[in-house]
């Protein structure tokens, strides 16, 4: 089991990695899509690995099954068209802003490394199981408010969509 | 010499998937033969007669064609697109079998969380279609997958209502349990409780299905043949007997949730299973010879105005007289 679960590992952040990769390189919209779903998938395994399969069919019910269903049917709004080609080809940049782009992407990940050497989390060999139950009461009760606090990104998504579209209408 | 430990889980798992795969394959040919018997006795024809006794064997030279077939691609589609849409409409088909709980022991793999994994990985077939719409570079196809977005997504949304009734009444997200809290008599099972549930979620699965009335992403007389309109030979054979399975999966979860599952009057097992299953198929079939097609705004109307509306109020009910009593 234990072996199994390493390769299991491996084979999700390798996908993770993958569909990663594309949904940034992909010329093609649509690719992209497929890209960011294969990552997603991945990341869903990820928590069954982390036996908590209730966030992980949350994940292909609402970020497979709705979101990306909704990002499509907004790529359809868009004039892309079937054969694929809305991004353009890369163009030569100058090499600081590539210097920058692996400075920006390293600075997370060597944060982050830095802080889970110095602060090891109380890890335990095998992760806990918790129940549907337990996981609503505790939504509920002692972590309330940051559940509703969660949801307030949302509102503020929609908020900055309705401002960015009132700044583009002053503008015309 | 040490022998690797393999677990026992993924053999069964191994073994449920090959039982699923024969199961598939068996019932895509059952399932085209009544259709096309229930077509014709509908027409107050006889259907399908000439090949083997009664017409019996003409599913069977349907496959045999359909595999033989050149597969086309047109020009300009995307081949990624175009190929990878029928593979991803019909793998996720073969996991939507592992949890049902056929009978207590006819079950591939208990999933606390059965109902879930479901509803989660049927969502997948949308996608398929979508993929498949856009990647055939062609109107109809395109028209077909923007349909089948408008529609899943409004009619997912009292499906999900319909069954959350039922689950608040059980408390329980596993199939098997769900069965267990309904007893053998129908006045025992959940659709005398909740028989505005079993409406909303009846209409709605055939609408998720894309059965007629409801089935405007491939509306013929339309579209051609919507989203699948480029696909020929097996990719279209993969597109059609998912649709089958998908019809066979969304009457198993009516079964095991509103008409006591495996229990019946006088004997339990999977035969009660498979006889309230093929009675829902059956039901299924007969809309698409009775019914015809509603208009695209009709469509969405009974989802926004009628149904959504109503699986709020159900729940709210069950909600509230959970609380009472």
């Amino acid at each position: 089991m234990e072996v199994l679960a390493k390769i299991a590992f491996g084979m999700y952040a390798l996908i993770i990695l993958c569909g990663g990769a594309v949904t940034v390189t992909a010329q093609s919209l649509v690719r992209a899509l497929i890209g960011l779903i294969a990552t997603l998938f991945a990341v869903a395994g990820m928590y069954l690995l982390l036996a908590a399969p209730l966030i992980a069919f949350m994940q292909i019910l609402i970020y497979v099954g709705a979101v990306c269903v909704l990002i499509f049917f907004a790529i359809m709004l868009t004039r892309a068209s079937g054969e694929g080609k809305e991004a353009a080809t890369p163009t030569a940049r100058p090499a600081h802003q590539y210097a920058n782009a692996v400075l920006v992407l390293l600075a997370p990940a060597v944060f982050l490394s830095w802080v889970i050497i110095r602060h090891p989390a109380k890890s335990v060999p095998v992760p806990a199981k918790v129940t549907v139950a337990e996981l609503g009461k505790g939504l509920l009760e002692p972590y309330t408010l940051s559940f509703e606090l969660i949801s307030v990104v949302l509102l503020v998504a929609m908020a900055g969509a309705v401002l960015l579209i009132w700044e583009k209408r002053r503008k015309e | 010499m040490s022998i690797p430990i393999i677990p026992v889980e993924l053999i069964r798992i191994i073994v449920a998937l090959g039982a699923v795969g024969a199961f598939v394959g068996l019932n895509g040919l059952v399932l085209v033969y009544v259709e096309r018997k229930v077509a014709g006795h509908c027409q107050r024809r006889p259907g399908p007669f000439e090949v083997g006794p009664h017409g019996l064997l003409t599913p069977l030279a349907d496959a045999l064609k359909l595999v033989g077939k050149q597969l086309f691609m047109p020009t300009g589609a995307d081949p990624w697109l175009f190929w990878l849409a029928p593979i991803v409409s019909f793998l996720p088909v073969l996991l939507l079998f592992l949890p049902i709980p056929f009978s207590p022991v006819l079950t591939g793999m208990e999933v606390h969380l059965g109902i879930l994994f479901i509803l989660a990985f049927s969502g997948i077939n949308v996608l398929a279609l979508c993929l498949a719409g856009w990647g055939s570079n062609n109107k109809w196809a395109l028209l077909g997958a923007g349909r089948a977005v408008a529609q899943s997504v409004a009619y997912e949304i009292p499906l999900l209502l319909s069954l959350l009734a039922v689950i608040f009444m059980v408390g329980s997200l596993n199939l098997s349990e769900i069965v267990r809290s309904q007893g053998s008599w129908p006045w025992q099972w959940h659709i005398c409780t909740q028989p505005l549930a079993f409406l909303i979620y009846f209409t709605c699965a055939v609408a998720e299905v894309n059965r007629n009335p409801f089935d405007l992403p491939e509306a013929e007389s339309e579209l051609t043949a919507g989203f699948h309109t480029e696909y020929s030979g097996m990719a279209f054979g993969l597109f059609f007997l998912a649709e089958y399975m998908n019809m066979i999966i969304v009457c198993s979860i009516a079964t095991v949730v509103f008409l006591g599952g495996w229990q019946g009057p006088f004997f339990s097992g999977a035969l009660w299973f498979f006889a309230k299953m093929y009675a829902l198929l059956f039901i299924i079939i007969w809309f698409r010879w009775t019914y015809p097609r509603v208009r695209f705004n009709q469509l969405l109307n009974i989802n926004w105005k009628w149904l959504l509306p109503l699986g709020l109020a159900n729940l709210l009910v069950t909600a509230f007289l959970m609380k009472i009593f």
